[in-house]
Formats: structure tokens, sequence, C-alpha cells
């Protein structure tokens, strides 16, 4: 090969991994941060209208495969579906003095819960477009009301928070994600404190800083502690105790859990409106 | 160019839409690095890191991952599949999905660690056996109608390796 073609050809890929790096660098540093995450906006309201159509386009291609070869499993599904309707019925009616009740002694105590706090409700466009990272695309961005560090709730429990906010979608980090750590409350009275860590989204959640010996029972119920400067607000249930032990000397007692909600059920979830107070 | 843009567009729509969808483990194929595995196949190093930097950029704009660490790895995965096998028969049967595999997979490695240095520490958590698993076979199964957008849009400006006559090539195919 001539000197001069591999002199070129050495010079453009240097080109091309300086200029990823610069661009990598106005990512990653806070002052020219705005200018990646704008660009970044423009494109995403390009393509989410391109994409849709395109969705919309091959959806009933893929529905109809589907039906053709899930129809016994979707049959029991709408049946199942039948029936935690009716329980769910009896169930509110059961609840609804209860709810009363809870709702006077919350507003007796000033106690900030969700209902109280507006939202917006958000459809999911896109789960997963990574492999490296827990996240979703809500249909939903800064011209609806929705910002970078707003709670998301549904499907029984937190979802997690946005982390993008763009003109008109935003992107989700889910609570499963490795980045994720949420302050949570448990026990009776809720007078033990944690952190739950997501492990990525192919691996359980953690619990993490909880004493040794910390009483617990499978199931427990973990919900945001809402302590001064937390990301959330209080009370959105978190996480489900699923495992736990202490070993031999260990500092904290190890704890694996569930998410709350059911992450594989997110068609629509809720964007709380709420900023953490400073 | 012109089609070249447009095949990684295509690309990145089937990603979007499609691949996603499919996710066995965890993990979903991936079809950025095939793109400039087959450039660089077709048409050398310096295609593909052209190819793999203005793909890479492109999946960075909708992906919530560092903006342009798609395209400094699909650069370098570009160069390095053009350099490693500019030496091997471009008609041989096993070139393209031994490249696919070992590209792609060496690809997601270096993502995940480079991603995990910018503090995405997340990145390194996956289940990695799953994802060299999906990503390794849909990339071998994959890489074959992805090298033919390929192939067309290279042909627009008379890119072709000079070593392969657009005869051998086609019986090859």
């Amino acid at each position: 090969m001539p000197r001069s073609r591999r002199s070129r050809r050495t010079l453009t890929v240097i080109v091309l991994v300086v200029l990823s790096l610069s661009l990598i660098s106005l990512d990653q540093n806070s002052r020219t941060h705005s200018l990646t995450s704008g660009v970044k906006s423009v494109a995403n309201d390009v393509y989410s209208p391109l994409r849709q159509g395109v969705l919309d386009v091959i959806s009933p291609i893929g529905d109809f495969f589907a039906g053709a070869f899930n129809y016994g499993s979707v049959q029991s599904q709408n049946e199942r579906l039948e029936r935690t309707i009716g329980e769910l019925r009896a169930a509110q009616l059961e609840q609804g003095f209860e709810r009363n009740q809870l709702r006077d002694i919350t507003a007796l105590e000033n106690l900030p819960f969700l209902q109280s706090l507006p939202t917006v409700t958000a459809q999911t466009q896109d789960e997963y477009s990574s492999n490296f990272t827990a996240t979703i695309t809500l249909d939903k961005g800064r011209a609806d009301g929705v910002d970078v560090g707003y709670p998301v709730v549904g499907a029984g429990g937190l979802v997690g928070h946005v982390i993008q906010s763009f003109h008109h979608t935003s992107v989700v980090q889910l609570v499963t994600d490795g980045q994720s750590k949420v302050d949570v409350t448990f026990g009776n009275g809720n007078q033990f404190l944690g952190i739950v860590d997501g492990q990525g989204p192919s691996s359980s959640m953690t619990a993490d800083l909880v004493p040794p010996h910390t009483p617990l029972k499978k199931g427990e119920p973990m919900f945001t502690s809402g302590l001064d400067a937390a990301s959330y607000p209080p009370g959105i249930p978190v996480a489900t105790a699923r495992t736990f032990h202490t070993s031999a000397g260990a500092s904290q007692e190890t704890i694996d859990v569930d998410p709350a909600a059911d992450l594989s059920q997110l068609a629509y979830v809720d964007v709380v409106q709420w900023v953490p107070s400073t | 160019m012109l089609r070249v843009a447009l095949v990684i567009l295509v690309v990145l729509m089937v990603q979007q839409t499609v691949m996603v969808a499919l996710r066995i483990g965890g993990a979903h194929p991936d079809l950025l690095w095939l793109l400039p595995i087959t450039a660089a196949l077709l048409d050398g190093p310096e295609t593909g890191a052209i190819v793999g930097f203005w793909a890479g950029l492109s999946f960075d704009l909708v992906l919530p991952t560092p903006f342009g660490l798609s395209a400094l790895v699909g650069c370098v995965l570009g160069y390095a599949v053009g350099s490693l096998t500019a030496a091997a028969d471009p008609r041989a049967g096993w070139i393209k999905p031994v490249a696919a595999v070992a590209g792609s997979i060496g690809a997601d490695m270096l993502f995940a660690v480079l991603g995990a240095i910018l503090g995405q520490s997340q990145m390194v958590q996956v289940d990695f056996l799953s994802l060299f698993l999906v990503v390794g076979i849909s990339s071998a199964v994959l890489v074959l109608p992805v090298n033919r957008l390929m192939r067309w849009a290279l042909a627009e400006e008379g890119h072709r390796r000079s070593l392969v006559s657009a005869q051998s090539e086609s019986r090859a195919w």
C-alpha cells in the first residue's frame, strides 16, 4: 500500500477519534452539556414522529402474528384480568372507608402524599433502547411540564426518575438501572432506613446500609423516605424484600428486593411534578 | 454519501422499532456495529471508520448513553475490522459472520468499559453472557442483509475494495 494512502487513512481515523472525544467532553462537562442536550432535543423532535410512523405501520403486522401464535395465552390472560378487575372492585368498596380515614390523618399530620401532587400522565414510547441502561422513553417532555429529576410512578410503585427531558419526549432511568439509588424506609412505624440500589436491567435490586439483624419479613414493603434533600416525595412504594440474611461479622444485612412496580407493564406512567426541597 | 445516510437511517429505525422489542435474557440485537463492520469489509478501514463515526453519532442522538461514545467505538471498530481483514480473502464465506460476531462483541466490551470510565458504572453491570450470546448470534445472521444494504450504499460513489471485482463478489452472494 502506498505510504501516502496509509498516512491519509491514519489521519482520517485520528481526526474522527479526536472529534468523538471532543463530543464526549462537551457532553460530560456541566457547562457545555446543554449544547449536546439541545442537539439531542432537536434530533428527538424529528426522530420521534418518524419512529412512531414506522411503529404504526409495523405494529398491526406484529400484532397479527403475535395474536395468531399466542391466542391461547391471550385468552387465559384475559380471563385472569377479568377476575382481577372483579377483585379490585370489591377491594375498592371495602377500602373506601379506610381511604377516607387515611386522608384525614394525613391532612392532620400535614404529611405530603402523592395524591396531592400534580402529575402528568405519559405513554411509554420506547423501552430499554440500549443494552447498557434500564431506561424508558416517554411521549411527554418539557413542553408538557416534564423536567429532569421528576419522579415517575406507575404499575404499583416507583418506576424511576426523569434523566433527560427534550421538547416533547423524556427519558426515565428505571429503579433497576445500575445508577439508581433510592432512600427508603420500612418496618413498623417506618423506623428503619436503607438505600435501594439498582443492579442493572437483568439483575435483582438490593437494599443497602441496613444494620445487621434488622427484623424483616418476606414481602416487607419499602417506601421512599422523603428525608431532607431526598430525590423523591415520601411514601411511594419502591420495593419488597425477597431474601435477607446477615453474614457473620458483616456490617450490614444482605437484602435482595423486587421492584414494587411491575416494570413489565409500563404502557402508561405518571410523572410527578415534584422537586426536592433544598 | 446520501445512500450511506439513508442506510444509517433505515438501520436506526429497524433497531429502535423492531430489534429493541426482541429482548432475550435482558439483551437485544444491536445492528449499529454491523454498519462499520460491513463498510470496512467492503471498502477498507478508512470507509469503515467514517461510516462507524456517522452511524455511531446518529445512534448517540437517540440513546441515553454519553453523547459521542457510540461514534468513538464505531470509528475504532470500523478501522480495526478493515485493518485486520485487509489480508483476508473477502470472498471467503466465513469472513462476514466471523467479523460480525467478533466485531460486535468487541465493540460492546469497549463501549461498556469506556462508559464505565465516563462514570456510567452500570454499563459494566449487565449480564455479559446473555449480551454476547444475543448480540453475537443475531449479528452473525443479520450481517448478510446489512452487508447488502451497505454494498448498495457504497456502490454509489464507485466505492469497492479494488481487489474484489463486482462479478466475483456477486458470485459469492
